[in-house]
């Protein structure tokens, strides 16, 4: 199971990962959202032994540990939110543009192509 | 204390508003806060005479010894006496120097700087000395940039702010060195008991550093002359008794007890004395009044630095007399050079020319100022002077080393004196030449009033006054000496019979007329005098350079393609904890773990799902294939024992889902494709890289929990303390609720995102601009920010 | 922009919101001893809104800004700390409140429970405010603008 288990969250970092380096912003946030599946996996892996659900009464060395089930409880949420917000970039950058490509920064190309000016002129 | 140093900066923050009310006489109110402060210290100069020392602390930082304490002993007292003192006159001679508009600013950098050069000289612990010092370089930025329109005053302020603030930073690291050797950051406390090692000499050689940049020591001389492009006022205030000062009151300081370390002597003296030989020279070749002054400062600096170099009781006494001396004859001077630009409209020597006919009383109190500088009894400069040779004479081999320099150093100062008063005020003719033929016609003039005469006639008198009458400046240089070095005494005397010091005088004086006998032409002469290897050299390389190779850095490493950010952060994140985790030995991977069928089937299907979302080619179907994943991972929680998990991961997943719908239904039905293998094969490379290091790190993870966790705190007390018999409820509500409210907040941060973005959209295509909520979007369109009113 | 009407899912809306809504509160006080709480509850309650999104359109949702009900939610929750702090505790820090009802008799209830309601209205606030903002604002704006 260990070893299942692993190698799913493996997976999903992969593909997450794949999906992130992508220009398509559609393509990033679901990429995000495997990426947050994996981690979310990997802290529950992390606590430990599958168990019972952790409530009080209960013998607690049959029961699986709370703090991680905490943790990616909120986790879920606002990756939940997040996406949302990404979604909604998405969506203006689709209607202003009518692309929902992450294009390269245009000022920072210019800065990189420019030839060297007086650093004077800065000042 | 602390108080008056507050009273500075409220009053600095409500001078533009007060401006309004008052305009140019708005400067008064600095006068105002530094009369009451130098009304308070001569109420405490009888206290403190006798050897009493007040001191006030507030407690910031305690356990990092940050606190903000303040000790007026006998050399606080000096320094605030003049800096409030002087203060006071140049905001007086500021009310009728400065012109009539926008003066509430002005006012208000002015006094923030008054306030915190007092809690400089006042501050007691090094962090907060270190705040003072650094607010000492921001406001004085402020004000000698003040003429924003010049490129030269902007220039000038940026070179003061970035020595100043380089040296300042070397000096914090220094303070930290020197603090953490001694157990403490209270100045008292060390100098009482100075802490010893290697830290403490790189600390103490760092705040040397500091100091240098500060009081424009050599090589860091360069930005003090360029800050003569401030109006005259700040000029006088910084270059006299305040900004200039604040490097050798720390090396006044530092002295008694930091002198005996080998470096001090030979580095401290060597710095002064070349400072004051290559100041000396340069003011010799100045033709504008100002910067011969600010040269004669760095200079004057020097001399003084070079007695505290030396570092003995006896130097130190004399040193406090210098700073005394020098702050009054400088000010004096500087606001001379400011009436006569007020009224000649020129300050450039080689244009001025018969002004003392025209302004006898300017030309008497800068002659008597200008003697005090070149040590001419009976003025207070002479007093002093005469001290530090006698004190010399008694300090070792350096003391003599430090005399020879000092000797030389001072003849030039009395030439650089008389060229100062010749240029503003003799007579000559147009080339430069004084000719006792023909008297040309005088610059067009009439003597200053009483606000742009006051205040330096009065300090002409103080000088005049303390080197007939010495016992009170005796008594307060005494007492500031003591406070630096116990042993230290001051024997302020106009006359002690024929001694060695007096004769030495005399040779210095002798010398210095010398000097302008034989160099008459160049220094009685208007000739401009370009030196052949720019001093500024090194400051103009060093700033080129940096920018220079900021844009090489910044166009290799910010290149505005964000795959490629994200490409170098996840291997960067890979890279480190692989390499840890390939050195340690003994990873035990305990795969015995059992899983049930049902587990794996699911993992099988969550890997397909993923596998199907990445390559799909529709966006519907790659979202569909998200929510089968999330499903899947959904049944996973249940498995594991989480059925509030499971609940949350299946509402979100759908809620998620359609929140896709309701985006994607506006975009295109398919992805773009893009044909170019390398970036795929690359993109892959890095990502089956991520995904093999993430697998290697879960299997360790798993079977590498050896501590006792957490957790069985909270299960034990869940009921008890938390009131709920739901573990996971009470850790999320309760036990760990700050995390939650943090985490609520992002939900909430991220709402008021999607509607400021969604609205965005909507006036971006020009819907209706009025609509009530769009207030939320306002920051998303380009509207010129409101300008403040000044 | 309201969808084509559908008889089934209306009455079937008409069973189904109510009870949904009720469950959601369920959960939130079952959520102490079991199962449950703030994270589902609000969750549970904002799908319930999206239910009624599907079928009636924009008229099925709530006309209160959602951003406001994020507003009190955060509100209520940081109110929850800084109550207890000026109460003498330390920020956060809960206690049981023990109420005797006439009838039901004993209750008891920790003053997390507020602290709970206002991750409630939060995940509410944000589920509602997807719905208006990705689903109807975006429909509206386009009416407006190619007619």
């Amino acid at each position: 199971m260990i070893l299942v288990l692993a190698l799913t969250i493996g997976a999903l970092f992969s593909l997450g990962t794949y999906l992130v380096l992508q220009r398509n912003l559609t393509r990033v946030i679901i990429g995000l959202a495997l990426l947050t599946h994996g981690a979310n996996l990997l802290l529950l892996g992390v606590g430990g032994k599958a168990g019972e659900p952790p409530v009080s009464g209960i013998d607690p060395s049959t029961m699986s540990d709370p703090l991680p089930q905490a943790m990616v409880l909120t986790a879920i949420v606002i990756s939940f939110s997040v996406t949302m917000f990404l979604l909604a970039l998405a969506y203006r950058s689709w209607t202003l543009n009518r692309s929902d490509e992450v294009e390269d920064d245009v000022e920072d190309r210019r800065i990189a192509r420019e030839p060297v000016r007086d650093a004077e002129d800065r000042l | 204390m602390l108080v008056l140093i507050a009273l500075h900066f409220v009053v600095a923050l409500s001078a533009p508003f007060a401006a309004r009310a008052f305009g140019r006489r708005v400067l008064l109110l600095g006068a105002a806060v530094s009369g009451v402060t130098f009304a308070w210290l001569l109420l405490r100069t009888g206290d403190v005479l006798n050897g009493e020392v007040l001191s006030e602390q507030l407690v910031w930082v305690g356990d990092i010894g940050l606190k903000l304490s303040v000790r007026l002993d006998g050399f606080g007292l000096m320094m605030a006496l003049l800096v409030s003192g002087i203060g006071v006159l140049v905001f007086l001679y500021a009310t009728a120097y400065m012109p009539r508009e926008k003066n509430g600013r002005f006012c208000g950098y002015l006094i923030a700087f008054a306030g915190s050069m007092l809690g400089l000289v006042l501050s007691n612990n090094l962090l907060g000395l270190f705040v003072f010092w650094e607010l000492t370089t921001i406001t004085s930025y402020l004000l000698i940039g003040w003429e924003d329109t010049l490129e030269s005053a902007r220039s000038a302020a940026w070179r003061a702010l970035i020595v100043t603030g380089a040296g300042g930073l070397a000096m914090l690291a220094g303070f930290i060195l020197i603090g953490q050797a001694a157990g403490t950051y209270e100045l008292s406390a060390i100098t009482e008991a100075p802490p010893g090692g290697v830290a403490v000499a790189v600390g103490v050689g760092l705040v040397l550093l500091g100091a240098f940049t500060k009081s424009a020591q050599f090589p860091f001389q360069g930005w003090l002359p360029d800050a003569m492009a401030a109006p005259t006022p700040v000029s006088a205030y910084l270059h006299s008794a305040t900004m200039v000062k604040a490097g050798i009151v720390l090396l006044a300081r530092f002295a008694a007890p930091f002198s005996d370390l080998d470096f001090w002597q030979p580095v401290v003296i060597g710095i002064g004395l070349t400072t004051m030989l290559i100041g000396g020279v340069r003011a010799l070749q100045q033709t504008d009044l100002k910067r011969l002054l600010a040269f004669g400062t760095v200079s004057q600096l020097g001399f003084m630095t070079t007695l505290f170099g030396v570092g003995t009781s006896e130097a130190i006494a004399a040193g406090v007399a210098v700073i005394f001396a020098h702050s009054l004859f400088k000010a004096g001077l500087f606001m001379v050079a400011g009436a006569v630009d007020h009224e000649a409209g020129t300050r450039d020597l080689r244009e001025l020319t018969g002004l003392r006919h025209r302004m006898p009383v300017t030309f008497w109190v800068a002659t008597i100022c200008a003697a005090s500088m070149a040590a001419i009894p009976p003025l207070l400069g002479f007093l002093s002077k005469e001290l530090a040779y006698d004190e010399l004479l008694h300090s070792g081999d350096w003391g003599i080393v430090a005399l020879a320099g000092i000797i030389a150093g001072s003849a030039i100062t009395l030439a650089y004196s008389v060229r100062f008063v010749w240029g503003a005020f003799w007579d000559k003719t147009p080339s430069g030449a004084p000719s006792a033929a023909r008297v040309p016609e005088p610059t067009a003039a009439h003597e200053p009033g009483l606000g742009l005469l006051g205040p330096p006639a009065l300090l002409a008198a103080l000088s005049l006054l303390f080197g007939l009458w010495p016992e009170p400046a005796a008594a307060l240089t005494g007492a500031a000496a003591e406070a630096l070095d116990q042993v230290a005494e001051v024997h302020l005397t106009l006359w002690n019979g024929l001694t060695l010091p007096l004769v030495l005088s005399l040779v210095t004086i002798a010398l210095g007329v010398g000097l302008i006998a034989l160099a008459r032409t160049s220094i009685l002469g208007g000739r401009e005098f370009e030196p052949r290897f720019a001093p500024d050299a090194g400051y103009r390389v060093f700033v080129d350079g940096l920018g220079v190779s900021a844009r090489y850095v910044s166009a290799a490493v910010q290149n505005g393609s964000l795959p490629v950010y994200l490409g170098v952060i996840l291997v960067t994140a890979v890279a480190l904890p692989s390499a840890a985790l390939l050195s340690t030995d003994g990873l035990g991977i305990d795969t015995s773990r059992a899983g049930s069928g049902i587990q794996i089937a699911v993992c099988a299907l969550v890997i397909v799902a993923a596998l199907g979302t990445t390559l799909a080619r529709r966006r519907f179907v790659a979202v569909m294939l998200l929510g089968a994943v999330g499903y899947g991972i959904g049944t996973l929680f249940i498995i594991q024992g989480g059925p509030d998990l499971a609940l949350t991961q299946f509402v979100v997943e759908t809620v998620g889902v359609i929140g896709f719908m309701l985006v994607l239904r506006h975009l295109p039905q398919e992805f773009v494709r893009r044909r170019h293998r390398p970036t795929k094969v690359l993109r892959a490379a890095v990502a089956i890289i991520v995904g093999v290091f993430v697998t290697l790190f879960a299997l360790v993870a798993f079977t590498a929990r050896g501590a006792v966790p957490i957790s069985d705190y909270f299960i034990e007390n869940a009921e008890s303390l938390g009131g709920g018999k739901n573990i996971v409820n009470v850790i999320v509500v309760d036990f760990r609720g700050l995390d939650t409210l943090g985490e609520i907040s992002v939900v909430t941060v991220a709402v008021l995102g999607i509607v400021s973005l969604v609205f965005a959209v909507r006036r971006g295509r020009g819907g209706d601009p009025d609509a009530p909520v769009t207030e939320l979007a306002r920051d998303d369109v380009a509207e010129p920010a409101p300008s403040e009113a000044p | 922009m309201r969808p084509a009407r559908s008889v089934i899912l209306e009455q079937g809306l008409r069973a189904t919101f109510h009870t949904i809504l009720l469950f959601s509160v369920w959960l939130f006080f079952a959520g102490h001893n079991a199962p449950g709480g703030g994270f589902p509850a609000g969750l549970v309650a904002g799908s319930a809104f999206v239910l009624r999104y599907v079928t009636f359109g924009t008229d099925g949702l709530p006309r209160l800004a959602p951003e406001l009900l994020c507003g009190f939610g955060l509100v209520l929750a940081a109110g929850t700390g800084f109550g207890s702090w000026f109460l003498g505790g330390q920020f956060l820090e809960s206690d049981v409140i023990e109420i005797h009802l006439p009838v039901i008799g004993e209750a008891h209830m920790s003053t997390v429970a507020f602290f709970d309601a206002g991750v409630f209205f939060i995940v509410v606030g944000i589920v509602v405010g997807i719905l208006r903002y990705l689903g109807s604002e975006p429909d509206s704006s386009e009416a407006e603008t190619s007619p």
